[in-house]
């Protein structure tokens, strides 16, 4: 089972413009949507969009940026709710800026913050139904 | 017995009811047995087995006078959208970055 987000893309320009579209508020907002976000560890920014109303959400993504090395790697958290104030998806995006010959390789990741959550759902799906029914015949054969 | 709505994630955002999967993605579990394992109460227990049954991580079944705890794996489904979900999204939002970079 897939436990992240992993996607690799190529693009034929320099690192310093993804960055900018990755970190000026104008520019990724182009592409992603509204946000006050600034390249720097701490800073509180959200990303703002329409409700979500499949997912449970209510379209306000609450980020705390986490890492910055400029023109190469970017992270922030990503937590989104229903609106009542708890966080029901805890998750990190991080961006990997790498220069390549022809142009730039960018690679995101998100994942969830709960990596105890991560081997439940694991467990969950693989473990499975089967292996415990097997457990529960064999605590009816002891009676 | 009415059970309340909870959401997934909020289900497991509880730290005893996550310990709770746990145990159970090992073995099937009585309450009784579950309840062993925590310093609280046995009706505490019996309460966040009901929420994790009403939101469909697990099913009991009452055996003679225990009731047999085990992990339902189709109630995960919904934590394995999120990823599904944020996946197609991020490919979704690239592409749109892809598209802008590549009209200028």
């Amino acid at each position: 089972m897939q436990r992240e987000i992993n996607q690799q893309w190529f693009f034929p320009h320099a690192p310093e413009k993804i960055w900018d579209y990755l970190t000026k508020p104008e520019l990724l907002s182009q592409w992603v949507m509204e946000n006050d976000i600034k390249p720097i560890p701490g800073h509180n920014f959200s990303f703002r969009t329409k409700p979500i109303p499949q997912m449970n959400l209510d379209g306000i993504f609450h980020c705390e940026v986490l890492e910055v090395v400029p023109n190469r790697k970017l992270s922030y958290t990503w937590n989104c709710g229903s609106g009542d104030g708890s966080m029901l998806l805890s998750s990190i995006v991080q961006w990997t800026i790498t220069p390549k010959e022809q142009g730039t390789e960018l690679v995101l990741k998100h994942y969830g913050l709960q990596t105890e959550l991560n081997e439940i759902i694991y467990n969950g799906m693989d473990s499975g139904w089967a292996g415990n029914v097997k457990k529960m015949l064999g605590f009816l054969n002891q009676d | 017995m009415q059970l309340q709505n909870y959401d997934a994630f909020q289900v497991i955002a509880d730290p005893s009811r996550r310990q709770i999967l746990h145990m159970l993605s090992e073995d099937a579990m009585t309450i009784n047995s579950l309840a062993k394992n925590f310093d609280m109460s046995r009706p505490a227990v019996s309460k966040h087995v009901k929420i994790l049954y009403g939101a469909g991580f697990i099913t009991i079944n009452t055996v003679g006078r225990e009731r047999y705890c085990t992990l339902k794996p189709e109630g995960f489904k919904e934590l394995k959208e999120w990823i599904n979900y944020f996946d197609a999204f991020w490919n979704r939002k690239l592409n749109k970055l892809n598209d802008l970079l590549n009209t200028q």
